[in-house]
């Protein structure tokens, strides 16, 4: 793509997202959500292949669909109550048509099904701008709902998780893997929204770091099956040592920085009384651990059944810059003992 | 009267918008009449069929859920991990051609013949006929003569389709015997749009028309796009996650008896082929 439509569309989606963060107005803030959309079609089908093609017609309609019920909530929350204010979205019809909507724009159960296949059509790096900067956008409303009842969030949320543990159990594609695994992280925030919002962006700032320290190691081996990942011990050692801790991360197993989010939010949905609410998660999340044991298998703990010499791909110098996977790597890591600083700095 | 107009215009509509439908639908052989009947008259409705289909499709489900347990496309992943080669059809019986179809140009008027049936000993499965050039006298096909045999689409329970994927794997195996013609492979791949659905991807089988067979190994980034037969400028390559069925045709305008013995196809993992796609794809703006 010519660097000056790459620069403008990537201008764009940081244009998107920053209007959207810093409006007031349903307007506003779904024009920004709508930038976004029309900034990431190019950047999807760069590649132009009909799988690319197709994904980035699925997205369209399910983000033009999430779009139009979003402004439509909006208009209807101003035509019964006067507001177009963001946070003033008290009705509880549009307050729980405004939830879907978004729900929908960031791939929640039961509205995930355009995700697998959308994240499998793209490239690594389009999936990964899929699954981390294009969820602020919609998040930061999410965030601002207040809702009265939380019934819709514990529903979307529990289902989310169940979806995105049981989705990902026998898939061999990493980029459904990840579309899952991204499901199954949004149903824990979206769990505890309605008891503690910090806990949500603590959840969502976790994810982001570790999602993007999962597929930067992808684009570094250039995998995109879980067959052969088993060949990157012969590109990159060192990074195949640390991808199996970064998994064990997202799948929430302590010492690791993943475990901090699940624990407070286990701890929070505890002393509101839904324990069993608790409980489901927690066994829920098990399923993506499974998935995440069994990349981290194939990877690191197994050498691949074939002559290692005849096998070696390839090694020509990595063209990434790896700065970003070595800090955001390190976070994803080694976190969890400032638990208290952290804590500090999302509920102060 | 009103109720009665209302119902003969509903028809009417009816009526018109299935004729609009079918002249979109598909060929039609020049010269045969119209057909008017909607699809679901032409449906024979028997209660036992149904019970049975009904059991069928309970029992897949049963199994498809329970597979999900042991592993990816119910194999164990250790299994999954191991494999190189996976033998994808093995003729071996009369029931292994039931997942095949044939077809030549007799159903647009031509003069070709083509028949399959198992080899001997019941090891192979033999594709043979008579090719005839000879287009239809019916003042509209200009060329004809072609065979071809097609892998039926693979079906999961309640009829939904059901995807080959062969991601793991690089390389197309196949073991034949020919008789010299050159024929050409398709692998028909999963689209989206309906303008897509004649999309296949091709590489050519040059058969040798000795006693002995043939191991031909054809690697998937050597497979051209083509869409119904005419190669397409924009190239890609074949994406192997969702494959519908493979196929093989001959139309090489040679007039006469041909045959072709296959004893399996399957694919497999070649390490040593790193080659993403044979073709330029002609970027405007190539990366340096």
């Amino acid at each position: 793509m010519a660097p000056f439509v790459y620069s403008t569309l990537i201008i764009s989606l940081g244009l998107g997202t920053t209007t959207t963060f810093a409006s007031t107005h349903w307007y506003l803030a779904w024009m920004g959500i709508e930038i976004n959309t029309l900034a990431i079609i190019p950047l999807m089908t760069q590649n132009h292949n009909p799988r690319a093609i197709e994904a980035t017609t699925k997205y369209f309609f399910a983000q033009a669909t999430a779009s139009a019920t979003l402004l439509f909530a909006a208009v209807s929350n101003a035509f019964l109550t006067g507001e177009w204010d963001i946070l003033q979205i008290n009705h509880p019809l549009t307050s729980t048509l405004t939830t879907l909507a978004l729900a929908m724009k960031i791939g929640l159960a039961p509205l995930h099904s355009w995700m697998p296949e959308v994240m499998q059509g793209l490239n690594l790096l389009t999936g990964l701008i899929l699954s981390t900067w294009q969820k602020l956008a919609p998040f930061c409303l999410i965030y601002q709902i207040q809702p009265d009842n939380p019934n819709v969030f514990i529903t979307l949320g529990l289902l989310s998780v169940i979806v995105g543990g049981w989705g990902g159990f026998n898939q061999v594609q990493l980029r459904k893997i990840l579309a899952y695994s991204s499901i199954a992280h949004l149903g824990w925030m979206i769990l505890i929204l309605p008891f503690s919002p910090p806990l949500t962006l603590l959840a969502l700032f976790t994810y982001l770091m570790m999602t993007f320290s999962l597929f930067s190691s992808f684009m570094l081996v250039r995998t995109t099956h879980i067959n052969s990942l088993s060949t990157s011990w012969a590109k990159i050692p060192t990074l195949t040592a640390c991808v199996p801790l970064i998994l064990l991360s997202l799948g929430g197993l302590p010492p690791l920085t993943g475990f901090l989010p699940k624990w407070l939010i286990l701890q929070e949905l505890t002393k509101q009384d839904l324990a069993p609410i608790a409980t489901l998660a927690a066994l829920s999340s098990l399923f993506s651990l499974y998935f995440y044991l069994r990349l981290s298998y194939t990877m690191t703990l197994t050498m691949p059944p074939n002559n290692p010499a005849g096998t070696l791909p390839w090694r020509l110098n990595p063209q990434h810059n790896t700065l970003p996977l070595a800090l955001t790597a390190t976070t994803t890591i080694f976190l969890l003992p400032i638990t208290p600083t952290i804590l500090a700095l999302f509920t102060s | 009267m009103q109720l009665i107009a209302k119902l003969i215009k509903i028809n009417l509509i009816a009526k018109l918008t299935f004729n609009q439908a079918l002249t979109q639908m598909g060929y039609r052989r020049p010269g045969q009449p119209r057909e008017d009947k909607p699809p679901w008259w032409r449906v024979k409705f028997d209660l036992s069929k149904g019970l049975k289909g009904m059991k069928r499709h309970f029992t897949l489900l049963k199994e498809e859920f329970f597979a999900q347990f042991i592993g990816p496309m119910g194999k164990p992943i250790i299994e999954h991990m191991l494999e190189q080669n996976q033998v994808l059809w093995e003729f071996r019986g009369p029931h292994s051609l039931q997942e095949w179809t044939i077809s030549c140009d007799r159903e647009i008027g031509g003069k070709s013949e083509i028949y399959l049936k198992v080899g001997r000993n019941n090891e192979t499965c033999l594709l043979y006929g008579t090719l005839c050039s000879d287009p239809p006298k019916d003042g509209e096909t200009r060329y004809s003569g072609y065979c071809t045999m097609r892998a039926k689409q693979p079906l999961a329970s309640f009829d939904r389709k059901r995807y080959h994927d062969w991601s793991s794997f690089n390389t197309l195996h196949l073991r034949i015997r020919g008789d010299g013609r050159p024929w050409m492979i398709n692998v028909i791949a999963e689209t989206y749009y309906t303008h897509q659905k004649d999309d296949m991807y091709s590489y050519f089988l040059y058969t040798r028309g000795g006693p002995y067979w043939q191991d031909v190994k054809i690697p998937f980034s050597k497979f051209f796009l083509a869409h119904r037969g005419r190669v397409q400028d924009d190239q890609h390559e074949l994406w192997l996650d969702k494959i519908n069925a493979i196929g093989f045709t001959l139309g090489d305008k040679a007039d006469g008896p041909f045959q072709l013995e296959i004893d399996f196809i399957g694919v497999c993992k070649d390490y040593a082929h790193t080659e993403d796609f044979a073709y330029e794809k002609y970027k405007r703006n190539p990366e340096v």
